[in-house]
């Protein structure tokens, strides 16, 4: 009975977090941004998200040229669904709409090609594909161990130790990209001037002034000071409560 | 007669008593490093002229004699004057004396005066010195309209020159121009200097005004105002006087300053000090006016920033608009139309931006605040621009990065339609996952997952070892095989115990099939003896040798006796004894 009823509670839930979005559609529709907002917020606090649902809030924020939280969610979007054609789009609108215009700086060099090929795939996703290897692997062993005539015992063998080198370059390549997710911890400014510090005191001199909506990498952290880095690589301090971690 | 003697002597006497004797002092308080002047004055010629003894004075100079007579209208005057200059020589209050004269053999006397005398002054007067005359007949006065303003509120220093009618000022030169540190100042530009008429410590005078500034306090404490200094060319009355009677005129040089004045400047109050306050300190009306909203491409439109109003317009800066980065701004053109009368800066003061947008689409530029004290009603206020939407209706869109390259190309009949070039509407459906997910990567599952297909090849290998070992070991096979179809067919047997032919039959079946497992022995070699023999040289129980004798012997008396099922059963049971026994001891 109670496993029932708790089965019962989930599904509905879930169907309210479902019709919870569909009512924001709807709102969004209408052109009622902020009520929109409120709508598909009401499904986040189901503990459940979606890049789409992210991307439907930050298109209404953007709607209320609200450009801090509407560059927000649109990098929370991406971070689930990375290649995302609509959500790149949507995000250089909100960006163009932002006040400051930061420079990237192109990472360069092996590290930058290795990072290229690694991050073609998640981690979870190279953990798969080294699992995945591991059973063809198997496999192969199989194949090699019981075949009779030596030219496919040879291919046999020549296919598990590729199966093997997939194996070390996936599981190798989920370590590097779990490192460079940990310590990428990007965010984004949420006050509309906010003037960012050469050091983590109140009355420090102000280094640069960043505008809301700008995004920035925390470096450090000290108390309720975070070091920050912008992507043209000049670095500061602000406080905690001035900007919003993606992650 | 007697009585109109006397009568007529009264009446001479009045014509002749009218003989005035009397001594004048300069001034009746001095210091002990002054001079005084006394003069004993006679208005008919005297002789015998005792001077007093001047107890408690040094005579400087002295005695002079000065005797003037003058005839007007057929009266004369005469005038006659003893004159000294006496230097006290002690302090307290010294009694000159009487002084003597005989007039017609009449012996006046003076009154005594009395001199208070002082401690030691600054500077000694001379008192036939026209300097002193000058002194009190110009005063240089530093006019200041409020000793304790606000930071940057206006506060204005009149300079005025006040001198007595009877001086003249033929030149003045400026000494020292005042430095007003701390301040902000304007001078406003006297053209021409008017005399006017006005009162100096209750005195009539008359002044001009030389200078007039306007102060703005740039710091909050006790600010000092430097004074400043005149050189004045001074046209001073003498006692001398040229053959029409006028007194003659000397000129004289004179070094006036205004004295230095202290201002108290209050500090702006730090409760509701708003964040963006730039020092604006006045009445102000702040306004932000685009030329236009709706835009095409390539076209430019002007923002203007103004305050304009009452206050210390040069000396804050105007709060900056806040462009989306979409949009080009440039650096502002600022005009100033400031005037600046006695009672502060009036105007307006604007920043014009221009602004050239990038993209298509519409741009916010975010609503402006400018704050400003009021220092009539002592506190802030803060005016809010509102937000100005800009609209771009034509040019390259955001997503697209080489929009001329595109135009250029498709210059021809047809429109590239671009499918990037839009906000993108939002997504309809979703599928939702819950936030907290744990990570596959390095979570147990995952190492099970992938050393599993390893700790699988030793296993597959000790198989294969053992599959060979077993294929290799043909008796053991044999037996085995053997094994089974004792087994088989004693489950055949099992079937038809219902049946009691058949179960016999298959029952001897099984023990024949046994023993061929078990002895390796051929279905032709089965007779009883041989049977016995090998068992028993195999150290089978005889009992149980015996017993599998007597029950294959059973069989196949059974099958053609009549026999219950209860015996049936029996014989089953027994086999499947003998068969376990057997395989136990062989």
């Amino acid at each position: 009975m109670k496993k029932a009823l708790l089965l019962f509670l989930l599904i509905s839930s879930c169907l309210n977090a479902q019709n919870g979005f569909e009512q924001g559609n709807a709102l969004y529709n209408k052109g009622k941004y902020s009520e929109a907002i409120t709508a598909y917020e009401g499904v986040l606090k189901t503990k459940k998200h979606s890049a789409e649902l992210y991307f439907n809030i930050a298109n209404s924020y953007y709607k209320l040229n609200k450009v801090g939280p509407s560059i927000y969610n649109y990098e929370k979007a991406l971070l689930l669904s990375p290649n995302d054609k609509e959500i790149q789009n949507n995000l250089n609108f909100a960006k163009k709409a932002a006040i400051d215009d930061i420079k990237e700086v192109p990472n360069v060099g092996f590290n930058k090609m290795i990072q290229d090929v690694t991050s073609v795939y998640q981690y979870n996703t190279w953990a798969w594909i080294a699992v995945g290897f591991s059973f063809v692997f198997l496999l192969l062993f199989l194949g090699y161990y019981l075949s009779g005539t030596t030219l496919s015992k040879r291919l046999f063998f020549i296919g598990m130790f590729i199966a093997l080198l997939i194996i070390a370059i996936s599981i190798s390549s989920a370590l590097f990209e779990k490192s460079i997710y940990e310590r990428d911890r990007p965010a984004i400014v949420f006050e509309d001037i906010l003037p960012v510090k050469t050091e983590p005191k109140a009355d420090a001199p102000d280094a640069f002034l960043l505008h809301e909506g700008a995004k920035v990498y925390i470096l450090d952290t000290l108390d309720t000071w975070r070091k920050i880095q912008l992507t043209d690589e000049t670095q500061g301090w602000v406080e905690e409560k001035a900007i919003k971690e993606i992650k | 007669m007697k009585r109109y003697i006397f009568l007529l002597l009264l009446t001479c006497q009045g014509i002749f008593a009218q003989v005035q004797f009397e001594a004048k002092v300069s001034k009746t308080t001095l210091g002990l490093n002054e001079r005084l002047r006394i003069d004993f004055t006679m208005n008919d010629d005297g002789d015998n002229f005792v001077p007093p003894n001047f107890e408690g004075f040094k005579v400087v100079a002295g005695p002079s004699q000065q005797i003037s007579q003058s005839w007007i209208n057929g009266r004369s005057t005469f005038n006659k004057t003893y004159s000294y200059f006496l230097m006290p020589s002690q302090r307290g209050v010294v009694t000159i004396r009487q002084a003597s004269i005989e007039i017609r053999g009449q012996v006046y006397k003076t009154s005594p005066i009395k001199i208070n005398v002082t401690a030691a002054i600054d500077i000694p007067k001379d008192p036939n010195d026209s300097q002193i005359s000058v002194d009190d007949a110009i005063h240089l006065v530093a006019e200041v309209t409020k000793g304790n303003p606000y930071i940057n509120e206006p506060i204005t220093v009149v300079y005025k020159l006040y001198f007595s009618y009877n001086i003249g000022i033929t030149n003045w030169r400026e000494l020292d121009k005042p430095k007003y540190n701390d301040f902000w100042s304007q001078n406003i530009d006297i053209k021409n200097l008017q005399v006017e008429e006005g009162t100096y410590k209750g005195e009539r005078f008359r002044f001009v005004v030389l200078r007039k500034t306007v102060l703005y306090p740039q710091k909050s404490g006790k600010l000092t105002i430097e004074p400043l200094s005149l050189d004045i060319d001074v046209q001073v009355p003498t006692n001398r006087r040229n053959m029409f009677g006028q007194y003659l005129m000397a000129n004289d040089n004179k070094r006036v300053s205004a004295g230095a004045k202290t201002i108290n400047v209050k500090p702006l109050p730090e409760a509701g000090k708003p964040a963006d306050f730039s020092g604006a300190v006045g009445r102000f009306d702040f306004r932000v006016i685009p030329s236009k909203t709706t835009l095409k491409n390539g076209e430019s439109l002007d923002l203007n920033v103004s305050v304009a109003g009452t206050g210390n317009l040069k000396l804050f800066n105007l709060p900056k608009p806040v462009v989306p980065s979409a949009l080009e701004m440039y650096d502002p053109v600022h005009t100033e139309k400031v005037n600046t009368p006695l009672s502060g800066m009036t105007g307006k003061v604007s920043d014009s931006y221009a602004i050239i947008p990038q993209y298509k689409g519409d741009y916010p530029i975010k609503a402006m605040s400018f704050t400003y004290f009021d220092p009539s009603l002592g506190r802030y206020k803060t005016i809010t621009s509102a937000e100005i939407m800009v609209k771009v209706l034509d040019g390259p869109s955001v997503a697209s990065n080489e929009p001329a390259a595109n135009e250029a190309n498709s210059g021809g009949a047809k429109q590239a339609v671009s499918s990037t070039a839009h906000f993108q509407f939002i997504k309809l459906k979703t599928k939702l996952v819950p936030t907290k997910k744990a990570d596959f990567f390095d979570s147990a599952l995952f190492y099970t997952l992938l050393f599993l297909p390893f700790l699988f090849i030793p296993i597959i290998v000790l198989l294969k070892k053992k599959k060979e070992a077993i294929d290799a070991d043909v008796v053991g096979n044999r037996t085995k095989r053997s094994n089974k179809l004792a087994k088989i067919f004693l489950t055949e047997a099992k079937k038809q115990i219902n049946n009691k032919e058949p179960f016999y039959i298959a029952l001897e079946k099984a023990m024949h099939n046994f023993l061929k497992a078990k002895l390796h022995i051929e279905t032709s070699e089965m007779s009883k003896e041989k049977i016995k023999e090998i068992l028993l040289t195999r150290n089978a129980n005889p009992e149980t040798v015996s017993d599998f004798i007597n029950l294959t012997e059973n069989c196949e008396f059974a099958r053609y006796a009549p026999a219950s099922s209860v015996t049936i059963q029996n014989d089953y049971d027994k086999a499947v004894e003998i068969i376990s026994a057997l395989e136990k001891q062989i």
